[in-house]
This record gives structure tokens, sequence and C-alpha cells, in this order.
């Protein structure tokens, strides 16, 4: 009874604590409001980011380098003086992949902080928060690349800075067309995806353009995101024999699929889109990823880049260790730096529709070959137009093509 | 009236109607108002994001206290209550959008027809009980989530649907403190529910069948119906908390409704009590704000000790895990009984003997 005792008196004074901090964050925040409203732009307040990261959760794996990317580029930039004279103050939030955390996130950085921009990450969570978006006109850059996102009149403020999956999708469709050289048939090609909205996104349109450009879809296998077996499906795949198998999964069923087709001495040539093809898959899948080719819309720590360079000294300089940064860490950075051009091209209107405005009036934003270029437009918020393939050589993505223009839709 | 400040010291009824009554001193009733009042206060006393933080506690008590009627109260563990917050949040969506009903009617409709759904889920259970009955109701997270997916001609797949506001007499309810009151209000109504569901006949039928349904059967209980009420009164709650759900965000997708939905409304009945009305409440309210208080925690210690914040972050899972396996351990009635302990511990002090 005794211990009972302390155990509640214990949980009680947590609480207590706990419950005490919570209420003073509510009552700062009205202070530091009516100051900034007070305050004239000249006294140069920091501009309040926000970001939606997953550092914790199920897709944690690429979720937190690409969170530390864009946190390093944002302290960068502020290093060099910040955008036009002021600071960014970013805000992030850590929603572990959960669907109401990261709305509870959202609505604390907008109601709460009072960010005018955010950095977002899943599909499931960017989609459940579109409407949010464009009631409170949030300018929306995230890790998802789903073609939905591009439908310009009902997602007005999500932008986009890598091909979407289903432009990914049409680009290795149209570079298997290109570099088949077998005049008496078609090329053959399977597609293997998992079965959520991010795994289903490009499926509809890859099916239309493999008809459209004469290549023919002969098998379609799911393959969930957390397999660690895929026999059953590739062997119901390797029955129709295709020449190309296009994955669109994270690292690990990829790592998945690459090796159960090693074993079965499957001789498909198997492409992945962007989130299938990183170092993890070949860390993973070791000996099994060699020749497999990737969708690559941003560049790795080890080219040879200035870019590259000017990151990996600024990292160094800050006591970082490059060693440890992979593509999506870039990936975050591009985000971060897609973000900050939409931001100084709002100049002195930093609001969610300045903001637009400023994304919306970046033309061919060269980074340095860490990413194609970026544009869009108020009619287009689809903001890479070239990709590119890369292969793996010697456990190491190498370039197999430069930067292509994507097909036409 | 008697001095409502005097504290009593024991119950005596003399009439069955003292007996059955909810509040048996007039202070008691008088803290329950203050508190109903103070919940109506409350979106004025506080800032935006507080509220929503509300709303998502508020849509997480109405789905707890209908799998604690199912688990708690009759013994039926369901696995599958994430999939049913689906079917309502679906069914609202498709009447208010491709029958262009009033979100007014398609909120009782979601009800009504998760209902439906999950008595036919819980036909097995006169057969099947505890680990068995489990996996059944696992089956029906699967071939729920698995219908919402593929049936793409009404459920828009994988893509998820758009779904308007509700309306109020031409006002919009699409502001946090307006859906608050929407909200509280339906959270209140199926308390009330809740509370009074135990005083009835079906209700005592419920707990005894979780006590011992051969019992229960030789003295007359009919299993069957009992039982399939259970999952229909259960699944009735997480239609209503699925509507609510799909009109608050306005847009929903199949991933709204996984299991792990479905294991995190299990962990909220466990840790506030199981087969505890107020238990239900607390387990909500716990679950939801764990990872807001942790943070919340983590931002306050950071300007001390400035790397805690990124140690904080990884420990959360951790700190889910071990919650609910202390609250086993210590006290498997959760929070409702923890409370319950603490108050009597007033209640009797100085002699606690």
């Amino acid at each position: 009874m005794k211990k009972l005792m302390w155990l509640t008196l214990a949980i009680t004074l947590t609480l207590l604590l706990v419950v005490g901090c919570g209420s003073q964050a509510p009552k700062e925040t009205p202070e530091k409001k009516s100051g900034e409203e007070a305050a004239p732009p000249e006294q140069k307040e920091p501009i309040k980011l926000g970001a939606i990261f997953d550092i914790t959760g199920a897709t944690g794996d690429v979720g937190a380098p690409y969170a530390d990317g864009a946190k390093n580029y944002i302290a960068y930039l502020n290093s060099q003086g910040g955008i036009n004279g002021r600071k960014i103050e970013l805000i992030d939030i850590d929603y572990a992949y959960k669907i109401p955390q990261a709305i509870e996130a959202y609505n604390k950085l907008v109601k709460q902080h009072k960010v005018v921009a955010i950095l977002g990450w899943g599909t499931g969570d960017t989609e459940a928060l579109v409407e949010k978006i464009r009631q409170d006109k949030i300018p929306y850059i995230s890790g998802s690349y789903s073609e939905n996102l591009l439908e310009i009149e009902t997602h007005p403020y999500n932008f986009l800075v890598a091909p979407s999956y289903s432009d990914q999708i049409r680009f290795v469709l149209q570079w298997i067309k290109d570099n088949w050289t077998d005049t008496s048939r078609n090329p053959k090609v399977a597609f293997i995806y998992n079965d959520t909205g991010f795994g289903r996104s490009p499926i509809e349109d890859g099916r239309e353009f493999a008809q459209k450009i004469g290549v023919d879809l002969v098998d379609e296998e799911i393959v969930d995101l957390k397999a660690l077996d895929a026999t059953s499906q590739l062997l119901n795949m390797k029955k129709t024999e295709p020449d190309f198998a296009i994955l669109q999964e994270t690292s690990n069923a990829t790592a998945t699929v690459l090796k159960d087709a090693k074993k079965l001495g499957l001789t498909t040539q198997f492409i992945g889109l962007n989130w299938a093809a990183d170092e993890k898959v070949v860390e993973l899948a070791g000996n099994a990823a060699e020749g497999y080719i990737g969708v690559i819309p941003f560049a790795f720590p080890y080219e040879d880049l200035p870019a590259i360079q000017e990151i990996k000294n600024w990292v160094e300089s800050n006591g970082g260790n490059w060693a440890e940064k992979n593509q999506k860490f870039i990936q975050g950075w591009v985000s971060a730096a897609v973000m900050a051009e939409g931001m100084k091209r709002a100049g002195d209107d930093i609001t969610g529709e300045g903001i637009q405005k400023g994304l919306e009036s970046i033309k061919n934003f060269d980074l340095g070959g860490l990413a194609s270029p970026v544009s869009f437009s108020a009619e287009s918020h689809r903001g890479a137009l070239k990709a590119r393939l890369y292969q793996v050589k010697d456990g190491k993505f190498v370039p197999l093509t430069d930067w292509m223009s994507l097909p036409e839709r | 009236m008697r001095n409502p400040f005097v504290m009593n010291c024991g119950v005596f009824t003399t009439s069955y109607r003292q007996d059955m009554a909810f509040h048996f001193t007039p202070l008691a009733h008088l803290r329950v108002m203050i508190i109903v009042a103070l919940l109506f206060l409350f979106p004025f006393m506080v800032n935006e994001y507080v509220v929503s933080v509300a709303n998502l506690v508020g849509i997480a008590v109405i789905g707890a206290l209908g799998l604690n009627i199912l688990t708690g109260f009759t013994g039926q563990i369901s696995i599958g209550h994430g999939a049913f917050l689906g079917v309502g949040a679906y069914t609202s969506a498709i009447l208010t959008t491709k029958l262009g009903l009033s979100f007014w009617i398609a909120l009782p409709l979601a009800g009504i027809v998760t209902a439906l759904v999950g008595s036919i889920f819980g036909i097995p259970s006169l057969r099947l009980k505890g680990l068995y009955l489990a996996i059944a109701t696992l089956a029906a997270q699967v071939i729920i989530e698995f219908t919402i997916i593929h049936w793409t001609s009404l459920t828009n797949g994988t893509r998820g649907m758009i779904l308007p506001a509700p309306q109020l007499a031409g006002y919009s309810l699409d502001s946090d403190r307006s859906y608050y009151f929407l909200i509280l209000v339906l959270a209140l109504l199926a308390t009330v529910f809740a509370f009074n569901l135990f005083r009835t006949r079906p209700g005592r039928a419920f707990v005894a069948i979780r006590d011992r349904d051969i019992a229960a059967e030789v003295i007359g209980i009919d299993l069957f119906k009992y039982k399939i009420m259970a999952f229909a009164l259960s699944s009735f709650y997480a239609g209503i908390a699925g509507s609510l759900w799909a009109h608050y965000l306005t847009i929903i997708s199949p991933e709204h409704f996984t299991i792990s939905v479905s294991i995190e409304y299990l962990a909220m009945i466990i840790i506030g009590g199981l087969g505890s009305v107020m238990g239900s409440i607390y387990g909500a309210l716990f679950m939801t704000l764990l990872p807001v208080l942790l943070r919340t925690l983590a931002e306050a210690l950071s300007s001390i000790f400035p790397d805690i914040e990124s140690v904080f972050l990884g420990l959360r899972e951790a700190v889910f895990g071990a919650t609910i396996i202390l609250f086993l351990i210590f006290e498997p009635e959760g929070i409702a009984k923890i409370w319950k302990n603490i108050k009597d511990y007033f209640h009797l002090w100085p002699f606690s003997y």
C-alpha cells in the first residue's frame, strides 16, 4: 500500500510539473505576438519557419538525415546573414510518421508559433493537411512527390522540388523505350509497389504511359513496405519474364526484392524510383544491388561538385562528420534552400501569400548540381523538369545518364 | 438542503432512487456541474492550438469509450477498432459527398452503418474467446482496410476523400473552436450514455458475460444477443468518432485507420482502466497528451541542456512501451484506479485504517 502511495505521488508530481510547463507555453505566445505586431519591420524579427519531420517513426531511417540536412541549411543561411537581413527561426517537430500527431504538430506551428511556411515530410500526412494548408495559406514543401499534390486549384500552396513519382515512372519507361534495341518485340515491364498512398501514387499514370509509348506492362506485384520476403511475388513475376521491373518502395523493401531476385536467379533489370534508391539499399542488399538502377533527383555526398564541397566545408567547420551524411541529407538541404529562395523573393511581404508568389517567381533556380534546376509558376508547382539515372557499380551509385528532360505527359 | 461543504462519512441510502443515484452528495453534484461548465468555457480561456489538441482528445474519448464497452465491460477483445473508425469516417464521407446528405444525417447514419459492420464481425465471438477472438477481429481490420483501399470507385482508394465541414444554421463549423463544442456535446452524451448503460439490464448482462460467460448463460442471458449487442454498440461509438474525425480533418485516406490506431486505442483503455467509463476518458487524455507533454518537457529542458531534445525524442517510443508495462505490473486497473486510491486516501485521512 505504501509503495502504491509513493507511485501515485510520483506520478502526480510529474504531471503537475509537466502541466506547469505546458501552461507556460500558451502564456508566452500572446506576449511575443503582441511584441511582433508592435515592432516595425526594421527591428529584424526572425522569420518563423515550421518543420514537421519524421525522426523516430517508421520512415526515420530516411527522415532523420533529411531533417538534419534541412536544419543544417537553415543554420548555414543564418551564418550568412539570413534572408533580407532577417534570421530564420526553424521550429521543428518530430511527428513519428503518425497522422494525428502531424495534425497536432501542424496546429501548433500555425496557431501557436504563427509560422509563415512549413517543410513537411510524408505522403499520408501532407495529403491529410492539404485542406488546412489551403485555408491557412501556408506554403508547404514536403518529402512526398505525389502527383496528387500538383493539382493547383485544390493545392495552391504545395510545392514539389523533385519530379513527381508519376514523372519519375514516365521517365524510366521512356528511357527503357529509347534504349530498347530489339525490334522484334516491345520491352516487357513489371511494376512492384506497396499498398499505400505513396506506393500506388504513380501506378495509374505509369500504366497509361506504358501503353502510350509501346512498352508492355506484363505484371504488377504488391510488396509490403516492411516485407522481409518477396519470393512468392518474384516467382509470380518470373513467369511473365519481364525485361525490367520498376520499384516504388523505400530502401528496406527494395533491398529485400533485390536479395530475393538474386537468390532466384532472375535476369530482370530492376529500376527504383527515388525512395527506392540510396546508399541504404546498397548497404542492405550488398552484392545483390550490383547493376541496380535508380532515379536519383538529388546528389550523393561523395560526388565531386563545388556545391557539395561548400556544404562539406560548412558541416566540418561546425563539428559535423561528413562521412555520416547521405543523399537524404542533401535532399533536406535542397528543400530548405528552395523554401529560403522563395522567402528571399517575397521581399518584405513575408506572409503565406507573399512566399507563394516568391516561390512561383523562381525560374531555373540553379542548385549547383545538387538537384535539377527548380522552376515554379502560378500555373504549375512541378518544380523539377529533369531527372537522371544512376547505376550501382562496385557498391556505389555512379551516373548512368546525365540530367534529361522529363517526357511529355 | 444539506450543507454542501461538509464531508460525508458514509453512504446511507433509504430508497432505491437514492441507491441508484449518480452523485451521493450535493458536493459531488456541484463538482460535476462545475467541471461541465469549465469544459464549455475552456476554449475561451486558452489559445487555438490548445483547443485543437482538446479536439483530438475528445474524438479519442468517444472511440475509447466504445472500445471499453466491448473489451473492458464485455470482455471481447477487439483489434479492429481502427478499421471501425474508418468505416464510420468513410460512410460519413460517402454520404455527404456522393449523396449530398447533410452532416447531421450522415453522423448518426455513420454510427448505424458501423454498428452493422461491427455486429457482422462480432458473430464469431459466440464461439471464439480471448486470443482467438483477437485474431478474428484482426481479420476485420485487414478486410476493412483492404476494402477501403481497393473499392476505388466508392472510396477513391489510397488517394483519400475530401469532404465538407459541418454546417449549422448557415454557419460552417470549420474552426477549431466551433468544432470543439460539437465534439464536447457528443463526448458528454457518449459518457452519460455509457454511465447509464451499466445501470440497465443489457449493461449488467455485458458485465456478467465478461465475468463468466457460462454462468451468465445459466442464469438466462442470451449470450449471442448480448455479445452482438456489445459489438454493435462499440462500433456505433467508433462510427461516430470516425465521422467526427473525418469532418474535422475534411480529408481522409486509408492511412488514418491502420492497425496502429487499433493498438493505440487498446493502449488507451489499458492505461485508463479496463471496465471503467472514466478510465476511457483518462486513457484518451493520457495517450493523446503524452507526446505533446514529452515534447513540451524536452523543449523546456533544452534551454538548460541543449542536447536533451534529441535524446528525449528517441525516448518517446520507449516511454510509451514502458508506461504500458508499468501499468500492467503496478496498476492493471489503470489511471481510474489510481485516481480512486488517491480519493479514498483523502476521504479516510487521517484515519486510514
